[in-house]
């Protein structure tokens, strides 16, 4: 916990300045999380406002303070996966916008240990962001909470009140089918490559 | 070893790698320095929202109230005015005026035998 319960218990009352210090402690924290949730830099701001809104005016109906963490991220969970949808309608799908040159490229980056330039940064972003694209918004945030932020299955199963199991099984359809779209443009690229 | 597995194995790991690579593309980002005074804006642009619905729900309820008042005025005025209506049914009018026309003729007829000529 980045702060005690009293702070949180004190914001649930409605004291202005605890909500301020409760948004501070843990804005950084969240704002990484919906970037990589999203793969949007340019969103993550809008995005992180709507948590903290939706923190304000449903803090009231947290039961403990000791749940305050989970719930939180359930928001933030809650608010990518409204934009991911909203993104969605918005465009077509980013599919076709999956090159394997791109795949290779972000691959090839991924494994070097030296410090990444924002090009090759940009380019792990967009491909990422585009295997993610084959599952559902559900799935891309349920798999990227767990492959890219590193959560347990047991914070997971706080976070969505789901046992364990269900989501062992759910997540791995879903980086199956995000291993077979990344195979699939791994080959394509090599045979590419080779006819050259 | 199955070639196949082998790739998939590979693959799986180039994966990981690619998501670890991802998470560091993708660093914690600093909130810009309108972060509060936005979220503020916004918790009290909703706050409005919610105050006009509510100022708008008291008022159809104060003119809800004041209707059913006028409505129950009304209908104790026409009240008063039914007490001053017979009472009775049609039916029971219609039988009263008849038995009050019956009446008129109540008398028993009285006819005098007539005389028998002889």
């Amino acid at each position: 916990m980045l702060v005690d319960y009293e702070l949180i218990r004190r914001a649930r009352e409605g004291d202005g300045p605890a909500f301020n210090e409760l948004v501070a402690a843990y804005r950084k924290r969240i704002l990484g999380t919906i970037a990589r949730l999203i793969g949007r830099p340019e969103d993550v701001e809008d995005v992180g406002q709507e948590v903290f809104l939706r923190l304000y005016y449903s803090l009231d109906q947290l039961r403990s303070a000791e749940v305050f963490e989970p719930w939180l991220y359930r928001l933030t969970a809650n608010a990518a996966y409204d934009y991911l949808r909203k993104r969605r309608r918005r465009l077509e799908s980013r599919m076709a916008d999956l090159s394997e040159q791109q795949v290779v490229l972000a691959d090839a980056a991924a494994g070097e240990k030296v410090d990444r330039d924002e090009g090759q940064k940009k380019r792990i972003r967009e491909a990422v962001d585009a295997l993610l694209d084959r599952v559902s918004e559900e799935d891309r945030v349920l798999l990227t909470l767990k492959e890219v932020e590193g959560l347990s299955l047991k914070e997971l199963g706080e976070i969505y009140h789901v046992k364990e199991n269900a989501l062992k099984v759910r997540l791995f359809r879903a980086r199956q089918r995000v291993l077979k779209a990344f195979t699939a443009a791994r080959k394509t690229a090599a045979g590419v490559s080779s006819s050259r | 070893m199955d070639p196949q597995s082998h790739n998939t194995g590979s693959d799986e790991a180039r994966l990981d790698a690619l998501f670890q690579a991802y998470r560091a593309a993708c660093p914690d980002p600093e909130p810009s320095a309108n972060f509060m005074p936005l979220l503020w804006q916004g918790i009290e642009a909703r706050q409005n929202v919610s105050i006009v619905f509510s100022r708008l729900a008291r008022n159809l309820m104060t003119a809800a109230l004041a209707l059913s008042i006028l409505l129950g005025l009304v209908v104790s005025f026409s009240g008063s005015r039914v007490g001053q209506l017979p009472s009775e049914s049609y039916v029971e009018v219609l039988a009263d005026e008849h038995y009050s026309q019956t009446l008129d003729y109540d008398d028993p007829v009285h006819i005098s035998p007539a005389v028998e000529q002889r």
